[in-house]
């Protein structure tokens, strides 16, 4: 429209339009690419200090080149390492084909005092779109490098970065009879494991509640299944269901307020219930001759995602959880589709799928077709849990008859083994933020 | 000798004047056989100036822009003189049409002042001379029939010349208008055939074909970051130099967030340079890029 009256002006003037006319040159541009962002991270100090207290921009680098979105520069094809921008030289950056870097620089303020400035550039641009100090101690370096990760990850891809969540997993330890079963807290990159609860007996489904404080799971502890929650600041743990017959898969619903379970029947049935946590009423979902389980509540927490075998073999599918509210099925590809998880923001269901014999992860597009795309290539890939950006997934895989945990990026691209301590890993599942 | 003098001052003034010139013309071809004398050996000074055909582009085309500047004005001023010798032929055919109206008014007026002169002669002889007056009517009636037929022929004339008149004024205004029209339908064509012209290098194969060259090297330089989806509409306008390279772009309307923005303005630069068009004369300093990714 400003264009229409510019070039009204100009006919008025000088009845000079045709030519102006004559300059547009419209290109349209209806795709593009999803392959990672070159970005380099230089890095922040010298190779003393660096092995002193920690190597903050090696972790900035792996936690972007982690996420799938990114691709790293090796340092050893840095032709120079600048501490500040004033520093970079542009063009020779971007004729390595780097679209971003992060420079900065580490100094050791006291005997356990460190200052990170660091900054975020567009090397296309030359536009510097971060600039920050952050002030540690050893022991926080760490967790400074994550939140840098996070800030870049924002900043350029307009989503949360989620370096800085932690991930809950059971770890097995041992062999009969001489089984230990841990439940164990780390960062998101598998570093910092902390055991929250361990027994000879086993452990299973953990599930943490919305604010991040607490974990639901099951312990075999008594002999007999019993759903335990337990908040990880005090380790304070109480009972929440230990009905006879089964109490397991819990899955705290939006609000925090209800958990959703699978109890079962004297006959062994098993189905879907919700137990209100203040009230401890009880409330029952389905009743199906066949198995319902792993419950995983919808966003608006009006609904609930199930797996359940009641049309032969497993299938996902979801029901209201209002009274005579009826099941629909979601999943019709395959024979065997299980687990479900929804992404956060409910775009997307991931589960587990059998394909030639082999559980792979695979999603599912909830707003569009329902296209499904299976995203791992493993043979035994099962128990998806998704980033609480939704930018990832961690899942349990087998590496050489070893339970590990990895990393799927929610589009497939990109799949990375999570470095682990020793064990049997299994049921990973991600912190909200 | 001051008889001499007076008689002879042409041919006087003629010799002064002819030994002046002969004195300074000796004068001079001394000084320059002097300075001839005297040759300089200075070094020619060569001005070499390394020019950048990018800058020799950018001179060539501001040249052209001048160019077309100029005809633009030069179309202009044709088009107000036209504009103006139409209202001239309008303004002279109304100020004719105004004199003829002004003239017929004071004949229309002389003859009433005739016939007013006629009827009181006419009466005061008809007083004097009453006892004439049946032997005088019948001739006195044929010449009232005859001056009123005298008046009616003068007003069937000066109706007839006034008509001519108005005729004429009506010719040259619509000469005027005529000419104006051709005038308007020249311009009309000469834009038309301008614009023709344009689309002709628009519809061209050559054309379209650079145009799938750059959208697809700026699709393949688009890394779209999760908010561009189908839905996004953005215009960047970017600028490149003869060789591709691009040296500015802009988004200039864009419904998408900041990392939407910043992908589609690295796109470009990614893409820099820019393929070159299959003819050097489709090349477009200015370019706009829409993007409206279809999933």
């Amino acid at each position: 429209m400003h264009k229409l009256f510019s070039c009204l002006a100009v006919l008025v003037l000088t009845w000079a339009c045709p030519f102006t006319h004559a300059s547009e040159f419209v290109v349209e541009v209806t795709k593009g690419q999803t392959e990672a962002i070159p970005i380099a991270v230089v890095p922040f100090a010298s190779a003393e200090l660096t092995a002193a207290s920690f190597d903050v921009a090696q972790l900035v680098s792996d936690d972007l080149a982690r996420s799938g979105r990114f691709k790293t520069m090796d340092r050893k094809d840095m032709i120079e390492q600048p501490h500040t921008g004033a520093n970079i030289g542009f063009d020779d950056w971007r004729r390595l084909n780097n679209d971003y870097m992060v420079v900065g620089s580490m100094q050791a303020d006291g005997p356990d005092r460190y200052s990170i400035t660091y900054e975020l550039y567009n090397v296309l641009t030359k536009q510097r779109l971060l600039g920050f100090q952050i002030s540690s101690n050893r022991a926080g370096l760490r967790s400074a490098g994550h939140q840098i990760a996070d800030a870049v990850f924002e900043k350029i891809l307009g989503i949360r970065g989620a370096f800085s969540t932690r991930i809950a997993y059971i770890s097995v330890l041992g062999h009969l009879p001489d089984k230990t079963y841990q439940l164990i807290v780390a960062d998101a990159d598998g570093e910092n494991p902390h055991v929250v609860m361990q027994s000879r007996e086993p452990l299973m489904s953990p599930s943490w509640s919305p604010d991040g404080s607490s974990l639901a799971y099951v312990s075999f502890e008594q002999r007999l299944p019993t759903m335990y929650v337990q908040t990880l600041k005090t380790g304070d743990r109480r009972v929440v269901s230990a009905q006879a017959g089964v109490n397991q898969a819990p899955s705290w619903s939006p609000d925090g307020k209800k958990l959703a379970l699978v109890l079962s029947t004297r006959d062994g049935n098993l189905d879907i219930y919700v137990k209100d946590l203040t009230t401890q009423q009880l409330s029952r979902i389905t009743d199906d001759p066949g198995i319902d389980t792993e419950p995983q509540w919808s966003k608006d927490g009006q609904s609930i995602y199930f797996t359940s075998d009641r049309a032969g073999g497993p299938q996902i599918y979801k029901v209201g959880i209002r009274p005579g509210d009826k099941p629909r099925r979601l999943t019709f590809q395959g024979s065997y589709n299980a687990r479900p998880r929804i992404s956060p923001d409910e775009s997307q269901l991931a589960f587990v799928t059998q394909e030639n014999g082999d559980y792979r992860i695979a999603t599912m597009d909830l707003r569009g077709r329902g296209d499904v795309q299976v995203l791992t290539k493993g043979h035994f890939d099962v128990s998806p849990s998704y980033a609480p950006n939704g930018a990832v997934l961690i899942y349990a895989s087998r590496d050489k008859g070893r339970g590990v945990l990895a990393l799927v990026s929610a589009d497939g691209r990109v799949q990375q083994r999570l470095v682990s301590s020793e064990g049997e890993l299994q049921e990973p599942a991600w912190a909200p933020f | 000798m001051p008889g001499f003098v007076r008689e002879h001052s042409w041919p006087i003034v003629l010799s002064v004047v002819l030994h002046g010139a002969l004195a300074a013309a000796l004068l001079a071809a001394t000084l320059i056989s002097v300075n001839h004398s005297l040759p300089t050996m200075q070094p020619i000074p060569v001005d070499a100036v390394v020019v950048d055909s990018q800058v020799l582009h950018a001179a060539q085309r501001a040249l052209t822009e001048r160019a077309e500047q100029e005809a633009a004005r030069v179309r202009a001023a044709a088009d107000a003189k036209a504009a103006a010798d139409a209202a001239a032929a309008q303004a002279a055919a109304d100020a004719q049409m105004a004199a003829a109206k002004q003239q017929a008014a004071e004949e229309a007026k002389s003859a009433a002042a005739e016939v007013e002169r006629t009827k009181q002669a006419e009466a005061a002889r008809a007083s004097s001379e009453a006892q004439k007056v049946a032997a005088a009517k019948r001739a006195e009636d044929a010449k009232r029939a005859e001056d009123a037929k005298r008046a009616e022929d003068a007003k069937r004339a000066e109706d007839a010349q006034r008509a001519a008149e108005a005729k004429q004024a009506d010719d040259a205004k619509h000469a005027a208008d005529l000419k104006a029209k051709a005038e308007r339908e020249a311009e009309l064509k000469r834009q038309l055939a301008e614009e023709e012209h344009v689309s002709a290098v628009e519809a061209s194969p050559a054309r379209a074909q650079y145009i799938a060259r750059l959208a697809a090297r700026i699709q393949n330089a688009w890394i779209k970051p999760p908010s561009a989806r189908a839905g996004l509409d953005c215009i960047v306008n970017i600028t490149q130099i003869p060789g591709g390279e691009v040296t500015s772009a802009h988004v200039s309307q864009c419904n998408g967030d900041a990392a939407a923005r910043q992908s589609i303005e690295n796109a470009v630069y990614r893409a820099s340079p820019l393929p070159a068009p299959p003819d050097p004369a489709l090349f477009e300093r200015n370019l706009v890029i829409h993007f409206h990714p279809d999933e």
